[in-house]
């Protein structure tokens, strides 16, 4: 029983994780580029949006199956 | 003032919203062939895509403009962590207050949604105004 709890953490962790490091590289990009171009500050938040929506669809997955995991597998 | 107005992006809410929802009552159709249960399942495996992810856009794009660059950045952190929690509520709570709940029609929906979600968002992009 507790390994599910384990897989399950381990799922949201590393998921976290990832998605801090993600969001962290693209918004931290997103202000470089726009403090050297603030002309394409709409275009380049449009970009940060539509690769925003790419960088969570692993992670919302794996809450997902977290979640699962927590409240039916081990519940 | 009207030049500033004017380069406001124009965010297609609506229309992802009913593209989503199409889409959605679409695969609860086809699961629903399988059973009812199936049907409702997938249904709320949508939604809890949908709601948290409406809540996502509205918030990323509450300030724009390169003044606000900073505030863009904190709202879309924030927005991301409000939305992954909104996201683990309610899988939580479908998953302890539902008790018939067909759980491969519900992460299925739910997994298409997120990956049709993403691929809506590349075809059907915010314009930015000038």
């Amino acid at each position: 029983m507790e390994m599910v709890f384990i897989a399950a953490a381990i799922i949201i962790g590393m998921g976290a994780l990832a998605t801090g490091i993600g969001f962290g590289i693209l918004g931290g990009k997103l202000l470089e580029a726009t403090a050297r171009q603030p002309e394409m500050a709409n275009q380049l938040q449009v970009k940060t949006f539509i690769m925003a929506g790419l960088l969570d669809a692993v992670p919302m997955i794996g809450v997902g199956i977290a979640m699962y995991l927590i409240f039916v597998v081990a519940g | 003032m009207k030049s500033r107005q004017s380069r406001i992006t124009h965010v297609p809410l609506a229309r992802w919203l009913i593209i989503e929802f199409t889409g959605l009552f679409i695969i609860s159709l086809l699961w629903s062939l399988h059973s009812v249960l199936a049907g409702y399942s997938a249904f709320i495996g949508g939604l809890i895509f949908i709601v948290p992810n409406a809540w996502f856009v509205n918030r990323v794009y509450r300030y724009q403009g390169a003044r606000n660059a900073h505030l863009m950045v904190g709202n879309l952190f924030r927005a991301e962590t409000t939305k992954i929690a909104l996201t683990a509520i309610f899988f939580a709570a479908v998953f302890t207050l539902m008790e018939p709940v067909y759980v491969p029609a519900l992460l299925f929906t739910f997994a298409v949604m997120v990956l049709a979600g993403g691929a809506l968002r590349w075809l059907i992009r915010p314009q930015p105004r000038r």
